[in-house]
């Protein structure tokens, strides 16, 4: 135990070094810029916006959409002329948006005739605040014309609401899961699970692919250096330099997985609150349709993260043992890579349940694929899958784990090698 | 004086290549035992063996009385194994190196520092042990290594070609720090292609061939046998 500890110790030191900590300092500085530019650009688009409006027509109608521009979120800078001329002026002002009201505007509205208003976007780059005006200036008159037509058909038919009028069908929508039923909308419960779980998959590839990567290039690095010889000539057991090298690089990857995290909640404003704020009105349908998570649910998802990373750090130990250096321990992480990121596309734009028996099974046969899917899974009940899930994987992580302690035990960790001319394993 | 470690008839196969056919040799206590030959003759094959990295295909190997087979945690207790290209950690101060190494072996804080002190001795690099590996050369980091295999004043130390890829000075040094440790009472296990730095450092060598034992006995023995006047003329003359 003494000279495990020792080992790990030094393990940590070798993979927590200088130039780790300056690349993930680098990253939370780089992720903190883009965060606090992104945070600008959206105060600017929320801020009250200057729009240039040029009323032709100065009918009560059109005053009446001027001040509901007003009322929203814009300053009005009304411009009188030629509209040719406000354009060339507005071009080269530093306005970006030009309401015209055309002449006959309100005389055209008032007898039910096709109506429309002029709108101008000035681009000058791409930003949030540009994008966002414009399609604020979209609602408002999707908002106005809701609003005269409300106003035309209580003048014509004042005894009928404009309301049923306009849509005498009422949906009243209600969602079943399992024996579970809630009434709201389908779309609402979609839209807040993906919410709640949009950055799980995120963390999950994030710890996958840097424990895995610590551990190749931990022991790609003994090999370059020419060290795991005599390492494997001193008093420890070989299991414990096997689990040494992995713990140790399962930590570093979760610190610097951890700190990517940060960094991408910073960049892209994730926070809980932001989170629970978007979901607090939807919870009570959630909770009725017995969508949360118990403890017991947790410590399925929690075994099933588990596994699954003792068979990421025991597949990149043997693929580190395959690697001469540095280099070719970057080429054989791709790999790894690719089979983290086939279930983080497919949580983020699929649903395992409705793919067809023989993807859903070669989906599932990568082991790093379970967690991915377990909190639906657990949320949705069905906890076969996440059984099954689990027992997969830790026969996976049993086989592994012997095979890896294995190899360090024989010959192997010295002779094997991957010749790429004949593109096969030499034991 | 008593026999430290005892290989008989030991054979290594690797797919359909035999590097050694049936290796058997001595080495007794307090003694430089030198295994001399070509490259390719199967000495480090035997030396890797003997320090637990390769397993046998056949034969036996013992050291102080445990059988490689059964107790190899035994032979990484007791020997040093210094591999032909080893290296060391380069993010690591030679002194911090040194320290991690020894740890593995101490039972306690005060043996790590009197390993540590022995390695300081040795080696030589008085304040460069302060620097980083990385910034060693070839010489300075061989030494380094040494060192290390030396400090713990093991039953055996295996020596894998000390001297390989070392200048003039660098190997004089290197000869003269395994020379003056035996004296100590450690028991050397050392191979080199170089057969003059053999007779000059070895009690007794073996001279190995194809992955054979040709012949075997003290320089001046093997000399006055084949009548020859260095062991390059008596290797010649074995393997014809």
């Amino acid at each position: 135990m003494k000279n495990f500890t020792h080992l790990l110790v030094k393990e940590i030191k070798e993979l927590l070094n200088k130039q780790l900590i300056i690349s993930l300092a680098f990253i939370l500085i780089i992720f903190n810029f883009i965060g606090n530019v992104t945070k600008s650009e959206m105060k600017k688009a929320m801020a009250k916006q200057k729009v240039a409006v040029l009323d032709l027509d100065r009918s009560p109608v059109s005053r009446n959409l001027i001040g509901a521009l007003n009322a929203a979120n814009f300053i009005i800078e009304e411009k009188s002329g030629d509209k040719n001329k406000v354009v060339d002026e507005i071009r080269h002002s530093s306005l970006d948006l030009l309401v015209v009201i055309p002449e006959g505007f309100g005389e055209k509205a008032t007898k039910f005739q096709p109506v429309e208003v002029e709108t101008y976007s000035f681009l000058r780059g791409v930003s949030l605040a540009g994008r966002s005006k414009s399609e604020v200036v979209r609602m408002l008159l999707n908002s106005t014309n809701e609003y005269l037509s409300n106003e035309f058909l209580k003048a014509k038919i004042p005894e009928v609401d404009p309301k049923l009028l306009k849509a005498p069908i009422k949906n009243r929508e209600y969602v079943i899961i399992k024996d579970k039923q809630a009434e709201g909308s389908s779309a609402l419960v979609i839209g807040a699970m993906t919410a709640q779980n949009f950055i799980l998959p995120v963390i999950l590839m994030m710890i996958i692919m840097y424990s895995a990567q610590m551990v190749i290039t931990a022991i790609a690095m003994e090999k370059q250096n020419k060290t795991l010889e005599t390492l494997l000539t001193v008093p420890i057991s070989r299991t414990s330099i096997v689990m040494a090298k992995m713990l140790a690089a399962a930590l570093v990857g979760l610190i610097s997985a951890a700190i990517y995290i940060l960094g991408f909640r910073k960049a892209f404003s994730f926070s809980e609150g932001d989170i629970g704020q978007a979901l607090s009105g939807v919870a009570p349908l959630l909770k009725q349709l017995g969508l949360t998570i118990n403890t017991q649910g947790y410590v399925l998802f929690g075994i099933s993260l588990f596994l699954t990373i003792l068979c990421a750090l025991a597949l990149a130990t043997i693929l580190g043992v395959l690697a001469e250096d540095y280099r070719t321990a970057q080429s054989l992480s791709f790999p790894l890579i690719f089979l983290v990121m086939v279930p983080y596309f497919i949580s983020l734009f699929a649903d395992i349940n409705s793919m067809s028996l023989p993807a859903k099974l070669l989906v599932l046969a990568i082991p790093f694929s379970h967690p991915f899917f377990a909190m639906t899974n657990i949320m949705f009940g069905h906890l076969n899958m996440v059984y099954l899930g689990i027992v997969y994987n830790f026969l996976f992580v049993a086989v592994l784990l012997y095979w890896t302690t294995k190899i360090f035990s024989t010959d192997r960790v010295l002779t094997m090698k991957l010749k790429w001319g004949k593109k096969k394993v030499v034991l | 004086m008593g026999v430290v470690l005892e290989v008989q008839d030991l054979k290594k196969r690797y797919g359909s290549l035999e590097a050694l056919k049936g290796v058997s040799f001595k080495v007794e206590e307090g003694e430089i035992f030198g295994l001399i030959g070509p490259n390719g003759a199967g000495k480090t094959t035997t030396l890797r063996i003997i320090a637990t990295l390769l397993t046998p295909t056949d034969g036996r190997v013992t050291f102080l009385g445990y059988d490689l087979k059964k107790h190899p945690e035994k032979f990484r207790e007791h020997i040093s194994y210094l591999p032909e290209e080893a290296g060391a950690y380069r993010n690591m101060k030679g002194i911090d190196y040194l320290n991690f190494m020894a740890r593995f072996y101490a039972r306690d804080e005060a043996q790590v520092k009197e390993y540590v002190e022995r390695a300081e001795r040795i080696c030589g690099l008085g304040e460069r042990l302060k620097d980083k590996v990385g910034t060693y050369s070839k010489g300075m980091t061989r030494k380094l290594l040494l060192a290390r295999a030396l400090m713990t004043k093991p039953a055996l130390a295996i020596l894998d070609e000390p001297t390989s890829g070392l200048d003039v000075i660098n190997s004089l040094e290197v000869r003269e720090m395994i020379k003056g440790f035996t004296k100590e009472g450690v028991s050397v296990l050392l191979s080199s292609h170089n057969m003059l730095e053999v007779e000059f450092l070895s009690d007794r060598v073996a001279l190995i061939d194809r992955g054979l034992i040709l012949d075997s006995g003290t320089p001046q023995g093997l000399k006055e046998k084949y009548q020859a006047s260095n062991l390059e003329i008596v290797f010649r003359s074995a393997v014809r």
